[in-house]
């Protein structure tokens, strides 16, 4: 299957219309009964009307956007640590960049200054740069980054930082107990204008670089020999992807803890359905899994309204059927 | 001719022994024999510790859980664990002739164990303000502090029905309490919270739609409109204006317009011992001023 450049535009519109359909539907539905043409005026009315007002423009539209920002975000991180470490089982994750973020929001929640808003994304990203940065710094021989070494390098890392979320948890009381389990399952209830404006430039502006390196991205799956001899900077490469993809992971965690499943399981459709050319891939996974964290969030906020789900028990309920059906009938990764 | 002997043995020893040791049903229907009043007691939740403390038994405690922390002297009792989390090795350690435990928090098979060592457990379950009321009393008894345990509650039932006598004829306001903002997580019924707030007069908006602590939707707490907001903070932390922050970008809710948010310390309301009535009056105070009851 070839990728021209005319079919990573036309898919790319399909799904970008798959996720503004999503998102559309996502704002109808909520606690809240709001007929579509009252939410039509509501959005011509603008800010500051009534009670429904607000819940349409203050708490469901930003955690739509956001939902969509941090599915994206994950997809599209998942795509660039499955294709650096050459493994399919890579998520966002898999660097321990969510247990470092979580020892930086754990440690705020501990020492009570959880209820800012700002303190538990600050800490948290502050957490998960820390983490690459050792990770980075554990891997590296001789300027070089191999990367078996970083898988273990990584996983090292991340096993140590969940001995010290144990360790947390072990020794914090009942009630901030509770936060943090939550903090750990992943929450898109704290959406605000805000926290959009603070994580889109991270994740708009890596995922734009990272479009830009897919073509040697291909090559250095062929084989990083080859991609050396083809002209690529196989070692300055993998150091750009993989500080961008840890970037983005962070600030996607940061916001909304850990949400789990996406960032493995997109990549893997998109690469089911198209193939495995990243300069198609890595546009389609970001963009479906906008779509699919926006109907797994608008899922887990109203199948026991009012009482909220966590967003990634929809992700990997809904998620895997759908990707046992596909892998059942291509049978190949 | 030996059984002969032991049988007489038996009938002199039996009702010698059947005299000192008294069998005890617990909260759990379980039975627990105990000899003469206990003076090593380890108990297994913060609760205990301030009931066993009220009924005056400072130097009969052997041993806390972790959090124990009221009243002052109980933070210098020796640690056995968090209650979720015990180490029996030391609860054995310390030798004790009663344990008290607590059927929601300490885990069940700690509980089975200890009483499968021969220690005399005994467990307590209050699930409202009544229950608590019986259990300060059935601790009362089993400790041989009985008539410390009928002083402490009869001032209690006096209080408990200063407050629902005084907000009886009141229009039950609405209450939304919030135990975390990140993310949104509140009481909804079988709670002693729900059960507070329900005789200080006012109308938990999560009762009849979630039990227990739920993870809960904002737009519904814009939609039934609470009177007042409960933010459940320690104190004192210092850091109530942040907690406060959270709740202050939400006008359209009749609490936050009318400046009627309150930090409240969680131990008086949902840890089950003696500071429960106070936890009430403070409720009862917040949610309706105009009753006008005096400070205890």
């Amino acid at each position: 299957m070839t990728v021209t450049f005319k079919k990573v535009v036309f898919c790319s519109l399909c799904l970008l219309i798959l996720l503004v359909l999503s998102a559309l539907s996502a704002i109808y539905f909520g606690p809240a009964k709001i007929s579509p043409l009252e939410i039509l005026s509501i959005f011509q009315q603008g800010f500051g009307g009534s009670t429904q007002g607000v819940i349409i423009l203050s708490i469901r539209l930003p955690r739509i956007i956001l939902a969509g920002l941090i599915g994206a975000a994950l997809a599209a991180a998942g795509s660039i640590f499955q294709a650096l470490l050459r493994n399919p089982l890579a998520d966002p994750y898999i660097l321990g960049i969510s247990s470092g973020a979580a020892v930086g929001a754990i440690s705020v929640i501990l020492l009570g200054y959880a209820a800012g808003g700002w303190c538990i994304p600050l800490f948290s990203f502050i957490g998960a740069l820390l983490t690459v940065l050792l990770v980075f710094y554990v891997a590296r021989t001789r300027e070089k980054i191999q990367t078996n070494t970083l898988l273990l390098a990584g996983v090292i890392v991340n096993s140590f930082f969940s001995a010290v979320i144990m360790l947390l948890l072990s020794i914090s009381n009942g009630h901030d107990l509770q936060g943090i389990l939550y903090w750990l399952m992943g929450d898109l209830g704290q959406a605000d204008y805000g926290k959009l404006v603070l994580i889109l430039p991270y994740i708009l502006g890596g995922v734009g670089v990272l479009y830009l390196y897919t073509p040697k991205i291909n090559l250095m799956l062929l084989g990083e020999d080859e991609a050396g001899q083809l002209g690529v900077e196989v070692e300055t490469t993998k150091k750009i992807l993989y500080l961008l993809a840890s970037l983005i992971t962070g600030a996607a965690v940061s916001v909304c803890g850990i949400i789990g499943f996406v960032g493995l399981i997109i990549p893997h459709i998109v690469r089911l359905i198209w193939g495995n050319d990243y300069r198609l891939l890595l546009p389609a996974s970001f963009l479906l899994g906008g779509s699919f964290l926006i109907i797994a969030d608008t899922i887990a906020r109203t199948i026991i309204s009012p009482v909220e789900l966590p967003v990634g028990v929809i992700t990997a309920v809904c998620g895997t059927p759908f990707f046992i059906y596909l892998l059942r009938t291509r049978k190949v990764l | 001719m030996k059984r002969f002997w032991a049988l007489w043995l038996v009938l002199i020893i039996f009702p010698v022994s059947q005299s000192q040791a008294k069998v005890y049903i617990d909260q759990l229907g379980r039975e627990m024999t105990l000899g003469k009043p206990p003076r090593r007691i380890v108990s297994l939740s913060p609760g205990i510790t301030e009931i066993l403390f009220a009924l005056g038994l400072e130097h009969s405690i052997a041993g806390v859980t972790e959090f124990s922390d009221y009243p002052a002297a109980a933070k210098h009792k020796p640690r056995v664990g968090s209650y979720v989390n015990l180490s029996l090795e030391t609860i054995v350690s310390l030798n004790p002739d009663l344990i008290i435990a607590s059927a929601d928090g300490n885990r069940k098979d700690d509980i089975e164990k200890l009483a499968g060592w021969g220690l005399a457990v005994y467990v307590v379950n209050p699930q409202n303000l009544q229950q608590i009321l019986n259990t300060i009393q059935d601790l009362g008894r089993i400790t041989g502090q009985e008539q410390q345990a009928k002083t402490i509650v009869a001032d209690m039932r006096r209080r408990k029905q200063a407050v629902t006598e005084a907000v009886a004829e009141l229009s039950r306001r609405r209450v939304f309490v919030q135990i975390e903002s990140n993310p949104l997580i509140t009481v909804g019924q079988n709670t002693f919270w729900d059960n507070l707030i329900s005789l200080a007069g006012g109308k938990n908006i999560v009762s009849g739609k979630a039990t227990g602590y739920p993870r809960y939707n904002l737009e519904d707490v814009l939609l039934s409109k609470p009177d007042i907001i409960l933010v459940t903070s320690m104190v004192p932390t210092g850091k109530e204006h942040q907690q406060l922050a959270f709740w202050m970008s939400w006008k359209a809710i009749p609490a936050v317009r009318d400046d009627r948010v309150y930090v409240i310390n969680p131990d008086l309301v949902d840890r089950p011992g003696p500071r429960i009535i106070e936890g009430l009056e403070r409720l009862a105070r917040i949610i309706h001023p105009e009753a006008g009851f005096s400070q205890p």
